[in-house]
């Protein structure tokens, strides 16, 4: 008890700190400054446009690894994982190399006038790849949850596939499925490894942490640090107790 | 009606059946667990692919392996499945799961599923979630979505197992009444005998993937095809005897030569020596243990030990005597032997038997 007790309160240690740390003036002092905002505005719309591409992407693959549809399951689970056990720096820096605007999907981009360095669509790549792996490992193990012989019970009933996925299985997938978006929210909101290689601009707000931090000293980057966490944490906390109501409610 | 003529692939063997069920009527696939049972219901359903099949219902192709090509998926049959677990749809209530096959759930449904709630005795349970119900109350609550659903065809796959007796006695005594006033075909997945005779009117027997007999289920118990037939219907001794004379039996004596075996059910013996009314089997007593409300009572007969239900307890080591009422007999090849009438006037005990019976008496 005594050793749990321990454990918790060092992971907590880290946001103890900042509160202990901050001053109100120090916030107000930072956050109005002109363009203060910028970051986390930012930062929140490139964090919904990746939760978009996951939600729609992600899903399928999900599904798809749960319900073992794929062919040579295990490759595709290799390639989820290898975002995962890469570290982000190295993720960014082959993200060059993929992406980059000397490579060929860089010449069709830019054929489009788009570019997936140092913008708002390299921000999303980044925060992507760094967020994948979260999402769709969470939200296979939320599908693996769901009992095939509901759907085909549902399938029995009258429902064909795609009505079967909306009545039974994301109903019943949905509070797993919750969690991992929210995880994926705040690790897309966190995204720096990759980030600082392929989209340095424009400033998200883990980099507006790291450049203030660099220019003008801690004090004056944990404004920022609270913001990040008022911004990432709301999303995963309220995922927590929605899935905990779900589940409360399916126990009747 | 419907007609499956199924050939499917397992790891183990090959399933193969053919089976016609009309309107009202209700089957019974009856076999030991791994016999095919399932598969060949799930083939039927849509569930599962077959290598061959032709499967129709109510006139409607559902399943054909040969030109024309026709698979109608699950969702397009119109056939219910129930199976042991309920399969409730646990974030909907009872009253959203029960009409979960009728869609637009208008006024007609409505009153169709509180007259059903009412009959199923569930009307109190429309607004709970499935996990506050009981096994009882769930499983009525999944007869209840498949009735409302107006299947064409209800499949059944061991339903009511691991409920208490009563229960069960209770929901397929409901499910016999419903399923007969809808006049769908029903089919019927049992490994237990009782509850397979409660629920049919023909029974099916299947063992390692093949349809072994088909009959009424009196007749299939009474008369069963082969040896191995017996065996899966409760039969639990086989006694040599010297021919297929109805009264003409001496098991320990039995020359082997004939091969001819009787089949003896537990529950078609009664005490004492009765040749009129069938084989008398005299033995010793290995073992007596209660049954119910009755003695199993395990008799050792020569070589083979015979299994019997008497309603009076016996002594192990004792001498007995018992009469297996009718008892099949089986050829060498497991086949039954048609069995003759005892003359009237020669009727009575070989010498071998006498010889027996003299040892024995009736429970000495």
């Amino acid at each position: 008890m005594a050793g749990t007790g321990i454990i918790w309160l060092a992971l907590l240690g880290p946001v103890i700190a900042l509160l202990t740390h901050l001053s109100w003036r120090g916030i107000t002092t930072a956050l109005s400054a002109p363009g203060a905002f910028d970051p986390l505005i930012l930062s929140a719309e490139s964090g919904a446009v990746t939760l978009g591409v996951l939600l729609l992407l992600g899903t399928p693959l999900a599904w798809g690894l749960a319900r073992g549809t794929l062919p040579f399951p295990r490759v595709w689970e290799a390639g989820v994982l290898a975002t995962l056990l890469l570290p982000p720096l190295v993720v960014g820096l082959l993200l060059i190399f993929m992406v980059g605007p000397f490579t060929p999907i860089g010449h069709l981009l830019s054929g489009l006038h788009l570019s997936a360095t140092d913008t708002f669509l390299a921000l999303v790549i980044a925060q992507v790849y760094e967020s994948a792996p979260y999402y769709v490992l969470g939200a296979q193990a939320a599908f693996s949850g769901v009992d095939y012989r509901l759907e085909q019970q549902a399938a029995l009933l009258g429902d064909p596939p795609r009505r079967v996925f909306r009545r039974v299985t994301v109903p019943l997938a949905a509070p797993g499925m919750a969690m991992a978006m929210a995880i994926a929210w705040a690790r897309a909101m966190g995204a720096f490894g990759a980030v600082v290689i392929i989209a340095y601009h424009p400033t998200g707000l883990p980099l507006q942490i790291w450049t203030t931090l660099q220019e003008t000293g801690l004090p004056s980057a944990l404004p920022y640090a609270l913001v990040l966490l008022v911004v990432a944490l709301p999303l995963p906390i309220a995922a927590y107790f929605w899935s905990a109501r779900a589940r409360s409610r399916r126990r009747g | 009606m419907l007609e499956a003529d199924v050939e499917v692939n397992r790891r183990d063997f090959t399933v193969r059946a053919r089976l016609t069920v009309e309107p009202g009527e209700r089957l019974a696939l009856f076999g030991p667990s791994g016999a095919g049972k399932t598969t060949l219901l799930e083939v039927i359903a849509g569930l599962v692919a077959p290598r061959r099949a032709r499967i129709t219902l109510a006139g409607r192709m559902l399943t054909s392996t040969e030109n024309p090509v026709a698979a109608v998926p699950p969702w397009q049959r119109r056939i219910g499945l129930l199976r042991q677990d309920p399969g409730l749809f646990p974030h909907l209530s009872v009253q959203a799961n029960l009409l979960y096959g009728r869609a637009g759930a208008d006024a007609g449904a409505r009153a169709e599923l509180f007259e059903l709630a009412h009959v199923l005795g569930i009307a109190g349970l429309l607004a709970a979630m499935p996990a506050r119900l009981s096994g009882g109350q769930a499983h009525r609550v999944a007869l209840g979505r498949l009735l409302l659903s107006h299947c064409d065809a209800l499949l059944l796959d061991e339903p009511y197992t691991g409920l208490d007796s009563s229960l069960r006695r209770t929901l397929t005594d409901l499910v016999v009444s419903l399923v007969t006033r809808r006049g769908v075909p029903s089919i019927l997945v049992a490994h237990e005998l009782a509850e397979a005779q409660a629920f049919a009117d023909r029974l099916a027997v299947l063992d390692g993937g093949q349809i072994l007999q088909e009959g009424a289920p009196d007749e299939v118990v009474l008369s069963p095809a082969t040896r191995r037939v017996a065996e899966l219907v409760g039969y639990a001794g086989f006694v040599p005897v010297r021919s297929a004379r109805a009264d003409s039996a001496a098991p320990t004596a039995a020359p082997a030569a004939i091969g001819l075996t009787a089949g003896i059910h537990p529950d078609r013996v009664i005490g004492g020596r009765h040749p009129e009314l069938g084989l008398i089997l005299a033995g010793v007593v290995t073992s007596c243990r209660p049954a119910g409300a009755l003695w199993e009572i395990a008799i050792k007969l020569g070589e083979v030990i015979v299994t019997v239900r008497l309603p009076e307890a016996a002594r192990v080591g004792m001498e007995i005597e018992v009469t297996a009422t009718d008892p099949p007999r089986f050829g060498p090849d497991g086949t039954a032997a048609p069995v003759r009438p005892a003359p009237a006037a020669t009727g009575g005990l070989t010498a071998a038997r006498a010889a027996q019976s003299r040892q024995t008496g009736n429970q000495k």
